[in-house]
C-alpha cells in the first residue's frame, strides 16, 4: 500500500480512529494488525520472511540478556547471520551468481549454480537492519530484551516506517509502544501537517521530476550532455523530495498518533562539505552504519590509513546496501572517496580560502561550499540513477563533450518540476535561515496557516503527479 | 450563547480538532471549486491542441467520415484524399498515446448526437496488451465525466476511486493549468495546426530499419479486448460501415502481432473489413516515408491513404 494512494488515507483515518477509540492494552495488537495488512498489501507471501527474522530475533534478545560469556555472543552472531543471511538470498544471491558467472566466463568456463526467480521483498533492507540494532543493542546493554512478543513484533513491523524507515532503534521505539498516547490536538496537527508537506514533495515535485528524469536515463543514447546535465539536476531534486517525503508521511502518521520516530532529512542540500551532507541526509542509516559499523571497526580511534579504510569500507557497505549492482557500490565508493579527499585537503582548503581572500567573504564563500557540495553529491547520484555502469560511463562523457538544444516534448515538461523546485526551495531557505521570521505554516493567525495548507492542497490537486509510481527507496 | 459553545469546543480536543478540520476543508472546498470552475471554463473555451480536438470531436463534429486511433491515426490519413475521392466529410478523432478506452469513449460520446457513415479504426501492434499506463491516459477524458455520463463507466475503469477523486472541481484538470493557459493566449498561434484533426508529420526517417524478431505472447488485457467488441457491435448496430486497419510500422516482423491477431479475429466474427499494413513490404522497403519508426510522413500518409481509401471503394 503506497502512502500516496486513496487506498493509504482510508487505512490511515480507519487505523487512527480506531487508535484512539480502543483501550491502551489492546493498541499493540491494533497496530500490529494493521502493520501485518499494511505489508501484505504489496506481496502478501513475504510476511513469512518478516516472521522468520522476528521470531529469530525475539528468541536471540531474550538469549543474550539471560546468558553471559561467549554465548551471548554466539547468540548475537546467531541472530545477525540469520538476518544477513535472509539479504543475501533474497537480494545479493543473484547478483553475486551474476558476477561469478562474468568471472567464469572470462575463463571460458560456465557457472554451475542457478540463478533464483525471486522478487526483492519490499523494504527488507530497511526491517532487517532495524531488527539487527535491536539484537546489538541488547547485546550491548542499552536495552533490555523485549518479552512481549507482540510489542517486538510490532517494534520490526510498526506500519508507517516498515517499509522504507526511519530504520528506528529500540531504545526510541520500543518503550513507545507501552506508553499511552492521548489524543492531542497540537500533536495530531503537527503530524498532519507533515503528513501534507510529504505528500506535496513526493506528488508534486519528486513524481513531476521523475517524468523528465525516467524519460532521458531510459534513453541515455537519445539525448546529449545539456539535457543529462539537467536530468541529473533533476534526480538530486526527485531522490531527495521522494525519499524525505515518505519519511515526512511516516513521521507524521506515527506523530498523529503520539509515536516519535526520529528524523531522517536536515535540508542536506545546504551541507558545505559531504560529510555534513552525511550528517543530513538519511540520518536514521547514517548513524546506523556509524553506531554498528564504523565504530565497530574502530572508527577514527586507529591509524590514520585504518581511519581512512573504516570510512572508505563503510561508504562501499552503505552503496552495496542501496542495492545489488555495481552502480550502488561505486556511488558509495565515490562518497567515501570524497570524505577521506576532504579530510587530506582540509588544511590545503583553508589556504586556499586564505590565499583567494574567500575567507574574508563568508558568505560567498559559503554560497560556494553548498554549490560545490551539492555538484558533487550530484555527480554521484548518476551511478545511483543510472539502469547499468556503461550507462553511467556515457553520462558522465556525454555531459563533459556534448552539447545541444534541451530536450522537452512539452513546455510543461520543465515549467512544472522548476516551479516545484523552487517552492522546495523557498521553504527550506526559510527554514534553514529564517526560521524565526515570518511563517505562512506556523503563523500566529489561524486563517493564515489554514489557507497555506489549502492552497498546498489546491497545488497537489493542480500540479500533482497522481499516476505516479512507488517510492524509489522501496526497492532497497 | 456563542461563547459558551466556543468555550466547549475549545475546551475537548476532539471537538476543536473537528471543528478545524472542517473549516480547513470548507477553505478546501472553497477554492477548489472556485479555481476548478475557471479551469472548466477555459479549458472548454480552447481553440487549438489536444484537448480542443477531443471536445470537438465529443461534442461538434458532424462529419461523414471518422478516423480513430492513438497518434499513429492522427499521423497517417488524410483529410484532402478521403474527402476528394469519397466527395464526403472528414475528422480525425485519434489522440496521441490513446488505446482502445479512449477511442470506444470517443464513438459513445459521437454516437449520441449522430452517426458517421465510415468509421476507420486504426489499431497498434500490443493495443490489447495488459499494462497500468492505458489506464492512466483515461485521464484525458476527466473533464468530460459530468457533461457526458455515456463515457462514466470508461472513465471509473482508471480507478475504484475515480468518482470521489471527482468531487474535486479541479483534479479533472490536473496537469492541465499550463496547456489551458497556451490554449487561450497568443501563445496558442505558436501551435502546430491540424487539418480536421489530422497532423502532418514532416521529416524523413533516415535510419535503417529495425528487425523485431521476439514474437513475446504478452498478457492480454480481457477488458480491451470486450472493448473493442463493444466497439465492433456499437457500429454495426448503427449502421456504421468499419474498417479496421493496422498502418504501416518501419519495423520488420517476423510474426504476427498477438494484438493484431486477436483484433483481426474479432473482426472476421462480426464481418468487418480488417487490413493489416503492419509488415506491408511497400513501406518497409522505403524509409523516405517515414518520420520515424512507428510513424509515417505527409508523403508516407498520402499512399497510405490512397490504400485506405481503395479498399473502401472497392470494398475487397
Amino acid at each position: 500500500m503506497l502512502f500516496n494512494s486513496i487506498e493509504f488515507v482510508f487505512f490511515f483515518i480507519l487505523v487512527t480512529v480506531a487508535y484512539f477509540i480502543l483501550p491502551q492494552r489492546f493498541r499493540w495488537f491494533l497496530l500490529l494488525a494493521a502493520s501485518c495488512y499494511f505489508y501484505m498489501a504489496f506481496v502478501p507471501i513475504y510476511i513469512l520472511i518478516l516472521g522468520f527474522t522476528i521470531v529469530i530475533d525475539y528468541f536471540a534478545g531474550i538469549l543474550i540478556e539471560n546468558e553471559q560469556g561467549n554465548r551471548r555472543k554466539l547468540y548475537l552472531v546467531m541472530s545477525l547471520i540469520a538476518n544477513i543471511g535472509v539479504l543475501a538470498v533474497f537480494k545479493y544471491y543473484n547478483f553475486l551468481n551474476q558476477n561469478l558467472t562474468a568471472l567464469l566466463g572470462s575463463f571460458s568456463a560456465n557457472n554451475p549454480i542457478p540463478f533464483l526467480k525471486i522478487l526483492l521483498p519490499i523494504g527488507l533492507s530497511f526491517h532487517t537492519f532495524q531488527a539487527m540494532s535491536y539484537t546489538i543493542e541488547v547485546y550491548r546493554g542499552n536495552q533490555k530484551a523485549e518479552r512481549h512478543f507482540g510489542i517486538y513484533s510490532l517494534y520490526v513491523m510498526f506500519y508507517p516506517q516498515l517499509v522504507a524507515g526511519p530504520i528506528e532503534r529500540p531504545q526510541n521505539l520500543l518503550h513507545q509502544f507501552r506508553e499511552k498516547f492521548d489524543f492531542d490536538y497540537g500533536r495530531v496537527v503537527e503530524g498532519l501537517k507533515l503528513i501534507l508537506w510529504g505528500l506535496f514533495k513526493k506528488i508534486v515535485i519528486a513524481d513531476r521530476l521523475a517524468i523528465y528524469v525516467n524519460a532521458v536515463f531510459n534513453n541515455v543514447d537519445h539525448h546529449n550532455g545539456t539535457t543529462l546535465i539537467l536530468a541529473t539536476f533533476f534526480f538530486a531534486f526527485q531522490i531527495y523530495c521522494d525519499f524525505s517525503g515518505y519519511s515526512e508521511i511516516a513521521i507524521g502518521a506515527a506523530r498523529v498518533m503520539g509515536f516519535n520516530l526520529m528524523t531522517n532529512f536536515n535540508r542536506p542540500y545546504f551541507s558545505r562539505n559531504i560529510s555534513e551532507f552525511w550528517k543530513r541526509w538519511h540520518i536514521s542509516l547514517s548513524t546506523w552504519f556509524k553506531d554498528y559499523l564504523y565504530i565497530s571497526l574502530g572508527g577514527s580511534k586507529v591509524s590514520i590509513p585504518r581511519w581512512y579504510f573504516n570510512l572508505f569500507f563503510v561508504f562501499l557497505v552503505s552503496g552495496l546496501w542501496h542495492g545489488a549492482n555495481w552502480t550502488f557500490i561505486i556511488w558509495g565508493a565515490i562518497n567515501g572517496f570524497y570524505l577521506i579527499f576532504a579530510i587530506i585537503t582540509q588544511s590545503l582548503r583553508s589556504n586556499f580560502d586564505k590565499i583567494t581572500g574567500l575567507s574574508r567573504l563568508p558568505k560567498l564563500n559559503y554560497a560556494i561550499q553548498i554549490l560545490l557540495t551539492f555538484m558533487l553529491t550530484s555527480f554521484a547520484w548518476i551511478f545511483f540513477r543510472a539502469n547499468n555502469l556503461p550507462d553511467a560511463v556515457l553520462i558522465i562523457k556525454k555531459i563533459f563533450t556534448q552539447r545541444g538544444p534541451l530536450f522537452f516534448e512539452a513546455p510543461s515538461m520543465l515549467i512544472f518540476p522548476f516551479l516545484g523546485i523552487l517552492m522546495l526551495l523557498v521553504v527550506e531557505i526559510k527554514k534553514e535561515y529564517y526560521n524565526h521570521k515570518f511563517s505562512l505554516f506556523n503563523n500566529d493567525k489561524w486563517i493564515v496557516r489554514h489557507l497555506s495548507y489549502a492552497i498546498l492542497v489546491i497545488l497537489i490537486l493542480l500540479m500533482g503527479v497522481f499516476d505516479g509510481g512507488q517510492f524509489i527507496y522501496f526497492q532497497f | 450563547m456563542l461563547d459558551t459553545i466556543i468555550y466547549n469546543i475549545k475546551k475537548n480536543p476532539y471537538r476543536l480538532f473537528l471543528a478545524k478540520f472542517i473549516i480547513f476543508l470548507s477553505i478546501v472546498f472553497i477554492i477548489d471549486f472556485t479555481i476548478g470552475s475557471l479551469l472548466n471554463y477555459f479549458y472548454f473555451k480552447q481553440k487549438s491542441g489536444y484537448e480542443y480536438r477531443t471536445t470537438y470531436s465529443l461534442e461538434k463534429t458532424q462529419a461523414d467520415v471518422l478516423i480513430f486511433g492513438s497518434s499513429r491515426a492522427n499521423h497517417h490519413y488524410r483529410p484532402d484524399i478521403f474527402e476528394d475521392r469519397l466527395n464526403m466529410t472528414y475528422y480525425n478523432v485519434g489522440r496521441d498515446g490513446n488505446f482502445i478506452f479512449y477511442h470506444y469513449a470517443m464513438l459513445k460520446g459521437i454516437l449520441e448526437r449522430y452517426a458517421p457513415k465510415i468509421i476507420v479504426l486504426d489499431l497498434v501492434k500490443e493495443e490489447f496488451r495488459k499494462n497500468s499506463n492505458s489506464y492512466d491516459r483515461i485521464a484525458t477524458l476527466l473533464p468530460y465525466y459530468d457533461s457526458h455520463p455515456e463515457i462514466r463507466s470508461i472513465i471509473e475503469l482508471k480507478s475504484h476511486y475515480e468518482k470521489y477523486k471527482l468531487f474535486s472541481k479541479i483534479y479533472p484538470f490536473n496537469s492541465l493549468i499550463l496547456k489551458i493557459s497556451i490554449a487561450n493566449t497568443d501563445f496558442n498561434k505558436k501551435r502546430s495546426p491540424d487539418i480536421k484533426g489530422y497532423i502532418p508529420k514532416t521529416r524523413t526517417w533516415d535510419q535503417p530499419i529495425t528487425y523485431d524478431t521476439t514474437d513475446v505472447r504478452y498478457e492480454l488485457d480481457n477488458k480491451k479486448i470486450e472493448m473493442y467488441e463493444d466497439f465492433i457491435k456499437d457500429c454495426n448496430k448503427a449502421g456504421i460501415k468499419l474498417y479496421v486497419f493496422v498502418s504501416p510500422y518501419f519495423i520488420k516482423l517476423n510474426h504476427t502481432d498477438y494484438s493484431i491477431a486477436i483484433g483481426g479475429e474479432i473482426a472476421k466474427k462480426y464481418n468487418i473489413k480488417f487490413y493489416d499494413y503492419s509488415n506491408d513490404s511497400l513501406f518497409t522497403s522505403n524509409r523516405s516515408l517515414f518520420d520515424d519508426m512507428v510513424h509515417l510522413n505527409h508523403g508516407g500518409a498520402k499512399v497510405f491513404t490512397d490504400l485506405v481509401v481503395d479498399r473502401i471503394l472497392n470494398g475487397n
